[in-house]
């Protein structure tokens, strides 16, 4: 998939762009042809969106997992017979290796076809020009795998190879009493190189008649065997037999290759389509295994879902034996929120950009329901971009002209995810460039959510709040210093919901208590809780 | 006595699926023993594949193949004509082109080609184990780790296009073969391993602290010593593999363009310095 001018490359790598690229891989090279040109819908584009995201959800309900991975790997066997309908249409004469990739095409769109059975109200894949092709190129099929030119193929071309095969034999019986006559002269048992060694000791004289010395030394003499009169009539007539096979072959061949030069504008055709329907199965066997439904697709900014997940953090999490909290939330404009240290303050944002960004290609997104609309541009500032970072700016600098490069492009519908911008600068000062920010948002008509420790925002800027509600509890250490345990330990604690928050907040020490359980120790904690009281 | 059969016979001793020919150089006579050995085992009706693998710009041998032989060769040097059965198309590449498997229908003149990488080459190894009863390579010495701890034999070529004297060719022969000779390594026994190359370098300062342990590397082919130096340090030190490798014969070529040996002395000489089995191809001989 291209990203386009939807992302830049340090939001498509926070928000999960390649691991959703990956995600929804065709298996064959016509998919990743159709793959490589894939570019997200924008505003404008909301029914053939939603239209892509239906299709992928009538695949995935009416294909199973197992039918969807056997048709999938039909497809990852496919050969590339792109090449070989190029040539076939400008009238070249086509070799066997690309009649084996023609008829594997051709027999693979058909078998797939049949396994498309249960998905009913779709185009056929298959059509005349793969019949006619799968039929003209069936007798040289071999254990499905291989071709062979067969006799089958031509009456003229079994009686020439015929022929052929006699004059061969007559050859080799006459070479070969040739090479007996030799040995039995040279009192050995026979004779089978091209080239052989006779030693001096062993031949006094001279040598039988028609062996030719190649080099000499003093104690042997490298020889050959000459063709004798009836080999060398033997071998004209095989020679000329064998000419008139090649001949009849060619012919077969040129004649297959102008069924396929007939057929190339439909096997074209064939070959858009199986493109297209691996890309699709691609993305339905994406849905089935993350669950995934396809959003609304609103002409109204907007970003909303219930129970959304964050894929690459869940299969992460998956491996770790830990779940992933589903996510809802509401947005329609710009908003912030706040929450403790370890809250899934970013993975919500990364959830807002995946979401968003699976809509925008079309795709059925992870969540139980979703509306959105499609963004012409999803933004990523602060905290995570700094893979991009260097040089002698300081990350403070970089943030301002990330900042000033997103505005400049005036994306009539831009998503911001804003994490913890400008918190490297003095928090009077930070708090002030973040609601001037969340102003410019609002501005602009833009959506967008601000992630920030610093108070009073939302009211400062008059925006929507919300929060994650944080630690149930202070969780108990654990009984041994280990990192892994300390975060099973807050996972368990923590309470990841989001809510939006109506009026004063309430000022909460959880991040203190992270310190705590992380195995700071205890005078350490204490001072800073005594520090934190009025 | 016929060559390739006595060849053919050491390998079935030895439980040899597939038979590695190489060479101490260019000219040696690998592929006249391939031939031999390919002859003799169709003859005894043994499904026979054949592939060349080694640096991709090397030549390649063509052969006279006869029909039910299974080869691999470059998609690009597929003769039209005879039409050969193409058996598999591969994904790996030589020069220029991608490999193929092919089965012989009609006998003539076939390119014979192969992945040029180590584990391309165990790949070709391992299809033409599904496809045939025995694979034959003609292969590059530096490509054998292929076989290394898997159930393959290796014939060892040498021949006067290689070195200037005799005693040169059989130095470097048996330099050959004690490389490709090296036993398994002892785990109960001390030792260092090497993840690398054994190096001339590395070697002499081994043998400078005077190390006793087992000198382990993966297989034999990353022992990258050649001739009277690598015959000294295998002397001088317990040098062992992980993943052994089988010598079963060597075979002469007596003559080269520029020079010839006596083929009846070299051949000798061979056998007594390598202790293997030595066969003269041209000559149809066995040392004696």
């Amino acid at each position: 998939m291209k990203t386009g001018d939807l992302l830049d490359a340090a939001t498509a790598l926070v928000i999960g762009f390649e691991w959703l690229d990956k995600a929804v891989a065709p298996v064959s090279p016509y998919g990743e042809r159709a793959f490589s040109q894939l570019l997200p819908f924008h505003a404008g584009e909301e029914a053939a969106a939603r239209e892509r995201a239906q299709q992928i959800a009538v695949a995935a309900a009416a294909l199973n997992a197992e039918r969807l991975d056997a048709i999938r790997a039909a497809l990852s066997q496919l050969p590339d017979a792109a090449g070989a309908v190029a040539r076939a249409s400008m009238g070249d004469l086509l070799d066997d290796p690309e009649f084996l990739e023609l008829q594997r095409f051709c027999t693979t769109v058909e078998r797939v076809e049949s396994l498309l059975a249960p998905w009913t109200h779709r185009e056929p894949l298959a059509n005349e020009g793969v019949h006619a092709v799968a039929a003209a190129l069936a007798p040289g099929s071999r254990n499905q795998l291989g071709f062979y030119l067969a006799d089958a193929f031509d009456g003229e071309l079994k009686r020439a190879r015929e022929r052929l095969e006699r004059a061969r034999a007559e050859l080799d019986s006459a070479r070969g009493r040739e090479r007996q006559r030799a040995a039995h002269e040279l009192r050995r048992d026979e004779i089978t190189g091209d080239e052989f060694v006779v030693m001096r000791d062993d031949v006094a004289g001279a040598l039988p008649a028609g062996i030719r010395v190649l080099r000499e030394s003093p104690t042997y003499r490298l020889c050959a065997l000459e063709y004798g009169e009836a080999s060398l009539a033997a071998l004209e007539r095989r020679d000329a037999a064998a000419a008139l096979a090649g001949e009849a072959e060619e012919r077969v061949r040129a004649r297959l290759g102008e069924i396929v030069r007939e057929r190339a504008a439909a096997l074209d055709d064939a070959a858009a389509a199986i493109g297209s329907l691996d890309v699709t199965l691609a993305a339905a066997r994406f849905a089935q295994r993350y669950r995934c439904v396809p959003a609304t697709i609103d002409t109204e900014r907007s970003l909303a879902f219930s129970r959304a997940r964050f894929l690459p953090l869940e299969a992460d999490l998956e491996a770790a034996g830990r779940r992933f909290v589903p996510l809802d939330l509401e947005l329609y404009d710009t908003a912030v929120l706040t929450g403790p240290n370890m809250g899934g303050k970013s993975v919500c944002l990364q959830t807002c950009g995946f979401v968003a960004l699976c809509a925008a290609f079309g795709l059925p997104v992870p969540a139980a329901s979703a509306r959105t609309s499609l963004f012409d541009q999803i933004a990523w500032l602060g905290l995570g971009r700094e893979a991009q970072a260097g040089g002698l700016l300081s990350s403070f600098a970089r943030e301002v002209l990330d900042l000033k490069a997103i505005l400049a492009r005036k994306a009539p519908r831009l998503l911001i995810l804003a994490d913890e911008f400008a918190r490297t600068t003095t928090p009077h000062e930070g708090r002030a460039l973040l609601v001037a920010l969340l102003a410019r948002l609002r501005e602009r008509g833009a959506c967008g959510m601000a992630a920030t420790h610093l108070a009073g925002i939302p009211e400062a800027a008059a925006v929507r709040h919300f929060a994650v509600r944080g630690l149930r509890d202070i969780p108990a250490q654990p009984s041994r210093p280990d990192v892994a345990d300390a975060l099973s330990a807050l996972a368990g604690a923590m309470d990841y919901t989001i809510a939006e928050v109506r009026g004063d907040e309430e000022p909460r020490a959880d991040a203190i208590a992270l310190t705590a359980l992380l195995g700071m120790d205890e005078a350490f904690v204490a001072a800073a809780y005594h520090s934190l009281a009025p | 006595m016929r060559v390739g059969s006595a060849l053919l016979e050491l390998a079935r001793g030895a439980n040899a699926r597939s038979i590695f020919v190489v060479g101490i150089g260019r000219d040696v006579g690998k592929t006249t023993a391939l031939r031999a050995i390919y002859d003799a085992a169709y003859d005894a009706d043994t499904s026979i594949g054949l592939a060349s693998c080694g640096i991709a710009s090397s030549r390649k041998p063509r052969l006279w193949l006869k029909p039910r032989t299974v080869f691999v060769t470059a998609r690009d040097a597929l003769p039209r004509t005879p039409a050969a059965e193409i058996v598999r198309l591969s994904p790996l590449r030589t020069a220029g082109s991608t490999l193929l498997y092919a089965r012989v229908v009609a006998a003539g003149q076939y390119e014979l080609a192969g992945p040029p990488t180590a584990s391309g080459v165990r790949k070709v190894v391992d299809d033409l184990g599904e496809l045939s009863e025995l694979a034959i390579i003609d292969g590059a010495v530096d490509r054998v780790a292929a076989l290394a701890g898997a159930d393959g034999a290796i014939v060892v070529a040498c021949g006067a296009a290689a070195a200037k004297t005799m005693s040169e060719a059989v130095d470097e022969v048996t330099s050959l073969v004690a490389r490709l000779s090296v036993a398994p390594f002892d785990p109960r026994e001390p030792s260092i391993q090497f993840d690398g190359a054994l190096t001339a370098s590395s070697a002499a300062a081994l043998i400078a602290a005077r190390e006793s342990r087992q000198i382990v590397v993966c297989d034999p082919t990353q022992i990258a010593l050649s001739g009277k130096a690598a015959s000294r340090a295998l002397a001088q030190l317990r040098v062992r593999c992980r993943r052994p490798l089988r010598v079963i014969a060597a075979t002469i070529a007596s003559m080269a363009p520029d020079r010839s040996f006596e083929p009846r002395a070299f051949a000798r000489a061979v056998a007594d310095a390598t202790g293997l089995p030595t066969f003269d191809v041209y000559a149809s001989t066995r040392a004696a």
